[in-house]
């Protein structure tokens, strides 16, 4: 065992002689310690973003209310915020949080006229992407292990020490084996270390810090046994290192965007935009058709108003929200048909992912953080479900025509985030 | 020149022994060949789709009943913006801003449905487009083949033997550079036939041959600093690693840092920090469906002046509709402040992210490509611009029906009963004010110039590597 130990320490010291090495690793740090801290940048300026919208929507809804003199205005004008906080590790895959919505505000009008409803980034800058810690874990370091790992044998033959070498180790395969465990290691180390400092800044708990660096680490050590199962080969390193590279070309680029195309080809969800047309057309149509039409729609959803349907003017808010709430419902199957078809697009996504270990941890990463579509998705629900308590709030006031009392609205609803 | 083609014959021969070169080149030309033919078809699809969508919004409009006017500001209608012609080639924004906007009374809403977040993640850090495979793989691929361009004659001592001979050294580099661009070119083909393709959808011959010319500039930079780096060192391995090194700052790094550091410096606060602003600032014009609001006594007066009349009532146009009218006049100038600012800052981030093409030419190819392609933010800005033109222009020709199809009467009665109602309609004839609207790129002219800084940013990359090599030659020795 202290041979190991000596060994270890002597390999140590010809690698800090190596600036190559040095370079690499200092690369390493640099990266990552500049990915964590601009992902945890983007977090809080998110969690701002939020903490100030949220004081706004208070404020600003305050102040309609107080205007108010009547329900169903009171429901027209007012919005409701609703959001997606970053998750305490969000910061180290930003994930899908670019291109789906995390934040809404929306109000008692159809929910599908809202909820695509997006506040995108500059598109310029999203087209170009971030650094976040899943970038760099996924797509350089492979980079690096194999401008690591790649000549570690190859130059020993070329400077024509490599026979003597195996032959005067007591255990070649130790030597080798120590010299991968060195530059390995070390660069793991240049890894996470920056990562450690930021999870348990942003409080990440224990359980998901040790699973993001086992993660990591299985990541790591499935690019090194690549590395020095092709190093063996006797061939000019650079040839190894190209080898390596059409691999690093075919897990990280060619099998996703392989999988993209026959995914794309595969799924067929129904487009955005006819959910958002169906809703408007059966929302517009009702003001032409009879109101009973659409009250006795109305009732099949919520039979319990059925004895409130009875209109005494052309126009009643009571109508004017059973309308909206039955557009909803015209535009139901083809919303569900087009959130499944994300679904089904992810779940397909899961199952490229297996033959490629980059969009694997890429993928396993941002379920960690709650980044994924998944979680979108889920952020999509909860302003649902709150959206029809919205409803449920508002249908008494509005079908027993209870009269307008401000204090009743202190009673509105508060969406609350998982 | 009979010794430079024969350097370049040899080296090509070289690379045509060797397995690596042949299935990296063979790699290459699949990789740039699919890119097109995949790109070409998806942009060709969706300007198909957006089209036909466009006209099919319009029929659907038009086609509407017999209406209260303001009903049709509220049925509103939506716009599809078709791509370029060069967007086969560099779809540029187009998968991350929405391609769809609908456009209503009182309100700018933002484009919706952005396809990538129909990608299911996977192409969230690489593309399949002909740009991106020419902007970053190939860079890669050239150096897989181009490493050991002179390192190679280095370690095998065959290029004393050339020197011996009484080559020029500059001849032996500029022969280096020359083959390796012929590779550039094989995989750069795809790409330069598919534009020429473009010309019969309509795209200009000159901008074709201009996106040509930033493409070779852009391959030929690589081809020099590959050979340049393969120059100054002695050992193939070294020129190896500082090659891929290069490539990764340049061509993976250094995008993402711009744009990081492009959102880290300009502050662009999102849509619905700004709607607050905006509820503000509306809030002191009044409601435009209340025609008894306070905020529009004056116009009242106004009017009533204008007409000689002491009643609204008397007035020969509809109140409401002049009221409907004024209101959404000045609402739009509120709403088109706050829009524009929004586009500067978002315009002011790219800048600051385009700066970075003194560092990489990656970044420089990018926006020249954007640009050129007519696929670029600008262009969606430009989109937003018409688009609410468009809105602004259809909204107050229905208002103009309303203040002058619709009698006062009919208008403040129309919830009295049913038949009220219908007398408060007007014929669907009056639906015809919507414009026809077709989104086209920038005139050539005009992408040409605004090319311009990031070309620069090219020849100078170009024209730096070519003096350094002039240089180099002379180190050769």
């Amino acid at each position: 065992m202290s041979e190991f130990f000596t060994g270890l320490r002597r390999e140590m010291r010809f690698a800090c002689k190596q600036k190559t090495l040095l370079g690499l690793w200092l690369a390493t740090l640099i990266l990552s310690a500049f990915a964590v801290w601009t992902g945890l940048a983007e977090v809080s300026k998110q969690q701002r973003t939020i903490s100030e919208l949220l004081v706004a929507d208070n404020n600003e809804r305050e102040s309609v209310l107080a205007e108010q003199s009547d329900f169903g205005l009171a429901a027209y004008y007012t919005f409701h915020l609703t959001y997606n906080p970053p998750s305490n590790l969000a910061f180290a895959a930003l994930g899908e949080r670019d291109t789906y919505p995390w934040k809404h505000r929306v109000r008692m009008l159809a929910l599908e006229g809202q909820i695509y409803e997006s506040d995108t980034p500059n598109p310029e800058l999203a087209q170009a992407g971030r650094v976040d810690y899943a970038f760099v874990l996924s797509f350089l370091v492979p980079l690096f292990i194999i401008l690591l790992l790649y000549d570690l044998q190859a130059s020993e033959r070329k400077a024509n020490r490599f026979d003597l070498l195996t032959a005067t180790a007591t255990k070649p395969e130790q030597l080798w084996l120590l010299r991968i465990l060195v530059r390995v290691s070390t660069l793991c180390f240049c890894l996470l270390l920056p990562l450690w400092v930021a999870m348990s800044f942003s409080g990440t708990n224990l359980s998901t810090q040790l699973i993001v660096s086992l993660l990591s680490l299985a990541y790591v050590l499935f690019w090194t046994i690549l590395c020095a199962w092709i190093m063996t080969k006797d061939h000019e390193p650079p040839r190894l290192a190209s080898t390596l590279m059409g691999i690093w070309l075919l897990l990280c680029a060619i099998i996703p965007v392989g999988g993209h195309l026959l995914i794309k080809q595969g799924v067929e969800g129904p487009n955005g935009g006819d959910v958002v047309l169906l809703q408007r057309e059966a929302v517009n149509d009702a003001w032409d058709l009879s109101k009973q039409k659409t009250m006795s729609d109305f009732v099949t959803a919520h039979p319990e108003w059925k004895d409130h349907i009875e209109m005494k003017s052309q126009f009643e808010w009571k109508w004017y929200y059973a309308m909206q709430q039955v557009g909803d419902m015209k535009a139901s199957e083809l919303s569900y048909g087009y959130r499944n078809a994300i679904k089904r697009r992810d779940k397909l996504a899961g199952i490229v992912s297996l033959i490629s270990p980059p969009m694997l941890v890429q993928r396993q990463l941002t379920r960690l953080a709650k980044t994924d579509a998944k979680a979108a998705l889920r952020y999509e629900q909860e302003v649902r479900d709150y959206h029809t308590q919205l409803r449920h709030f508002y249908y008494p006031l509005l079908f027993k025509e209870q009269e307008f009392h401000p204090d009743k609205l202190n009673k509105l609803p508060e969406f609350i985030s998982y | 020149m009979k010794i430079i083609l024969s350097i370049v014959r040899e080296e090509w021969r070289y690379w045509m022994r060797s397995k690596l070169a042949v299935s990296v080149l063979l790699i290459a030309i699949i990789l740039s060949c699919a890119s097109v033919i995949v790109t070409v078809f998806n942009i060709q699809a969706a300007t198909d789709e957006r089209t036909h969508l466009q006209e099919e919004a319009r029929n659907t409009f038009l086609n509407q009943p017999d209406r209260h006017p303001h009903r049709m500001v509220h049925y509103g209608h939506y716009l599809f913006r078709a791509p370029s012609p060069l967007a086969a080639l560099d779809p540029g924004v187009d998968a991350y801003t929405g391609t769809s906007i609908f456009l209503e009374g009182h309100r700018q809403n933002s484009a919706m449905f952005s396809q990538q977040q129909q990608s299911a993640g996977l192409t969230r850090f690489v593309n399949l487009t002909p740009a991106f495979v020419i902007q970053v793989f190939a860079p890669l691929l050239l150096t897989l083949i181009g490493y050991s361009v002179i390192t190679r004659e280095k370690e095998s001592r065959t290029l004393d033997n050339l020197l011996v001979q009484g080559l020029p050294p500059l001849a032996i580099l500029t022969a280096k550079v020359a083959a390796l661009f012929l590779a550039g070119i094989v995989v750069l083909m795809p790409l330069m036939l598919g534009s020429l393709a473009t010309l019969f959808w309509g795209e200009s011959l000159g901008m074709i041959l201009s996106f040509w010319f930033a493409y070779l500039l852009y391959v030929g930079i690589w081809c020099l600093l590959i050979t340049l780096v393969s120059c100054f060192v002695k050992q193939g391995n070294t020129s190896f690693s500082l090659s891929i090194g290069a490539w990764i700052i340049l061509c993976v790094l250094l995008p993402r840092l711009s744009s990081s550091t492009a959102s880290a410096t300009v502050d662009a606060p999102g849509k619905l920090l700004i709607d607050f602003a905006v509820i503000q600032q509306m809030r002191k014009l009044g409601d435009g469906h209340n025609a008894a609001d306070p905020a529009f006594e004056q116009l009242r007066k106004n009017v009533l002046a204008q007409y000689g009349a002491d009643n609204i009532e008397d007035l020969p146009i509809n109140f409401r509709g002049v009221v409907a009218k004024h209101s959404e006049a000045q609402l739009t100038e509120v709403l088109n402040t706050f829009a524009e600012e929004r586009m500067q800052s978002e315009l002011q981030q790219a800048t600051v992210a385009r700066l970075f093409g003194w560092l990489s030419p990656v970044i420089a190819i990018r926006s020249a490509s954007h640009t050129l392609a007519g696929s670029g933010l600008e262009t969606h800005h430009r989109f937003l611009r018409e688009a609410e033109r468009t809105r602004f222009d259809f909204v107050q020709s229905l208002n103009d029906v309303h203040a002058e199809k619709l009698t006062y009467d009919d208008d403040v009665n129309r919830n009295n009963s049913e038949e009220a109602g219908n007398r408060a309609r007007v014929s669907s004839d009056n639906w015809q004010v919507l414009q026809d609207f077709h989104f086209t790129p920038d005139n050539p002219a005009e992408r040409l110039s605004k090319s311009f800084p990031s070309l620069i940013q090219l020849m100078f990359w170009f024209l730096s590597l070519y003096f350094v090599s002039l240089f180099a030659g002379r180190k050769l020795i």
